[in-house]
């Protein structure tokens, strides 16, 4: 069925009608999911839309699972069976989700400064509503800000993206169409320190092409991050609002306080 | 049946019943015993479905939090008909509701261990699939093709918190997404080869020379399924014609038994101070025509057979308020929906 759609047509276009750098629309929404979350952040890149709530840190509930010089990080992912083309059940036990949260474990733990809450637990409860390709990216960039909507001390925001290569010529923030027939690679940076949080690939990509698309998803890295830093300060000016209505004008000099 | 799992110590338990009993009655949230917490509802949630809902009950309008909120999404297959496949003629409905992995939450779950959760998740599916997957609720739209394919129609129903009152939110989310529901049109299509000389020798002339397989019983002989074998889906302007009959889809009242009295929509600490609890689940098909299409009992109180009549009477009149009021949002729902739909037609040209 793919193989009759152009992935990239001769006037440079991709199937949704993108161009080859051009990323999906993302919005982010940071209203409380779920039951009383510490912070939580819906991301949606195009149609793929994941949900993160966190919680904590607070006492963990098995004392066990403890670190007594650092926080623990707790994820668990869940996939709603009506959110792929085809609609599928996965269990608890499934191993693609084994692997994904295996995954955002290892991006996320060396960002966190779990040092900062020994013998803690940090939940977060990653919860996919629709896929369209860029699932993982989505996970981690919702992840990010769900933390950062929790006040979780981070050394940087980690911004996720995916690339891929239509014969020669690299396209960036893959739908599942072009995933599904394209080699990609996901990619997620700090911009600030420049560092790379995961590079993660599961199809085979020439090396010679591997250089271009690591550093063009570097770049749009930094495009991710001023989007999620951009919604942020906007939550955050709310927020700061917010606080001023509630003092009314018995203190006008607060303003500069933040 | 499991009830919530949230812990009252018996004065807490004691307290809030002696407020229902109490003349007049009062709750901890100062509403009347059968008033509901404000319910928010947003069809076409989820695009990659066929029809879906996002339904909250007791949202704090302050802050957007808390509430018992609930995810619902209809997606259609095509399936065959054919023995062992487990496809019906007609079409079937299989229904599914699970919980959402936030379980260690202050409100939603607590101390469940995933053994548990998993029970909780089989009563509600349980409740759920027989009430809506009834002969008497069956859309007649689902069917394809006449004893070669037909819809299956599954219905996930995500748990994302729960601040009591489940089984009300899961038939309103239910009902909700299943009014949105679009089932794609379909044209069937016929291969019909050119009328052979031999069947019209047959049909003028003497009984069959030639047609000597008439009667053997072969693997590949399709002569008894008439007309059409297979079905397109032609491009049209919208998604599909919506369910037949889905003004039929019930809604449930939970009526939770403080004896002599009762009352609606309890939060988990009230959950948990009474006894009984009594589902009613009502289908209108008019407006003077209600049928009772599911009842449950839960908890370890009883109540007299006297007394459960006029439950019944009462638990109808809160129904139909139930009824009247989703409707009529469904309805708006649709106009925003589809009006917005032709918005963006509009915009485009």
């Amino acid at each position: 069925m793919s193989s009759r759609i152009e992935i990239l047509n001769a006037g440079g276009y991709r199937s949704d009608g993108r161009r080859q750098y051009e990323l999906r629309t993302i919005a982010i929404d940071f209203s409380p999911q779920g039951s009383n979350p510490d912070g939580s952040a819906t991301i949606s890149h195009g149609l793929t839309q994941v949900s993160v709530s966190v919680y904590g840190p607070r006492e963990a509930k098995m004392r066990s699972q403890t670190f007594h010089d650092r926080a623990n990080i707790n994820i668990e992912l869940s996939i709603a069976p009506f959110s792929a083309g085809e609609r599928r059940r996965r269990g608890k036990g499934d191993k693609r989700i084994l692997e994904l949260t295996q995954t955002l474990k290892s991006t996320f733990e060396p960002v966190i400064q779990t040092s900062l809450y020994p013998r803690a637990q940090i939940d977060i409860y990653v919860q996919v509503l629709q896929q369209d390709g860029g699932l993982l990216q989505a996970c981690i960039n919702a992840t990010t800000l769900a933390l950062v909507n929790a006040g979780i001390p981070m050394l940087d925001l980690v911004c996720a993206v995916t690339g891929g290569v239509h014969s020669t010529s690299a396209l960036l923030d893959l739908t599942q169409l072009e995933e599904n027939d394209l080699p990609n690679v996901t990619i997620a940076v700090m911009p600030r320190s420049g560092k790379i949080a995961l590079v993660s690939m599961e199809t085979r990509l020439h090396v010679d092409r591997f250089e271009e698309i690591f550093r063009l998803a570097g770049e749009a890295g930094t495009v991710i991050h001023s989007e999620m830093k951009r919604a942020v300060k906007e939550k955050t000016a709310k927020l700061v609002d917010a606080m001023q209505l509630g003092k009314g004008s018995a203190a006008p000099n607060a303003e500069n306080d933040y | 049946m499991a009830l919530t799992s949230t812990s009252v110590s018996k004065a807490e338990k004691s307290y809030i019943q002696a407020g229902i009993l109490a003349n007049p009655p009062s709750r901890s949230d100062g509403r009347s015993l059968h008033d509901f917490r404000a319910i928010a509802l947003e069809t076409g949630v989820a695009p990659l479905a066929n029809g879906s809902a996002r339904l909250n009950i007791g949202r704090n309008p302050h802050d957007g939090t808390g509430g018992t909120e609930v995810l619902a999404a209809v997606k259609l297959e095509v399936e065959n008909v054919e023995e062992g496949t487990g496809g019906v003629d007609g079409g079937r409905i299989i229904c599914n509701v699970s919980c959402d992995v936030k379980d260690s939450s202050p409100s939603a779950y607590p101390n469940l261990s995933s053994g548990a959760l998993d029970d909780l998740q089989h009563d509600y599916t349980d409740v759920i699939n027989q009430t809506l997957s009834h002969p008497s609720l069956h859309p007649s739209n689902l069917g394809i093709l006449p004893r070669k394919k037909s819809w299956l129609l599954s219905l996930d129903i995500v748990i994302l918190a729960d601040a009591g009152n489940v089984y009300d939110a899961l038939f309103m989310a239910a009902r909700a997404a299943l009014w949105d529901t679009k089932v794609p049109r379909t044209r069937s299509i016929e291969y019909k080869a050119k009328k052979s000389v031999t069947t019209a020798k047959n049909a003028s002339g003497g009984a069959g020379d030639m047609d000597v397989d008439e009667d053997t019983s072969s693997g590949f002989d399709t002569r008894k399924i008439a007309g059409a074998i297979d079905f397109e889906l032609p491009d049209y302007w919208d998604e599909g014609e919506v369910l037949e009959g889905r003004d039929r889809w019930p809604v449930c009242v939970s009526m939770n038994m403080v004896l002599p009295t009762h009352f609606l929509d309890a939060s988990p600490q009230e959950e948990a101070s009474t006894s009984i609890r009594v589902l009613l689940m009502f289908s209108f098909l008019s407006p003077n025509q209600t049928t009772l299409q599911g009842m449950r009992m839960s908890g370890p109180g009883e109540i007299k057979l006297s007394g459960l009549k006029e439950l019944i009477e009462e638990g109808e009149k809160y129904a139909k308020e139930i009824y009247s009021a989703l409707t009529s949002k469904l309805k708006d729902e649709d106009i925003r929906r589809n009006q917005k739909a032709r918005d963006r037609f509009v915009n485009r040209i």
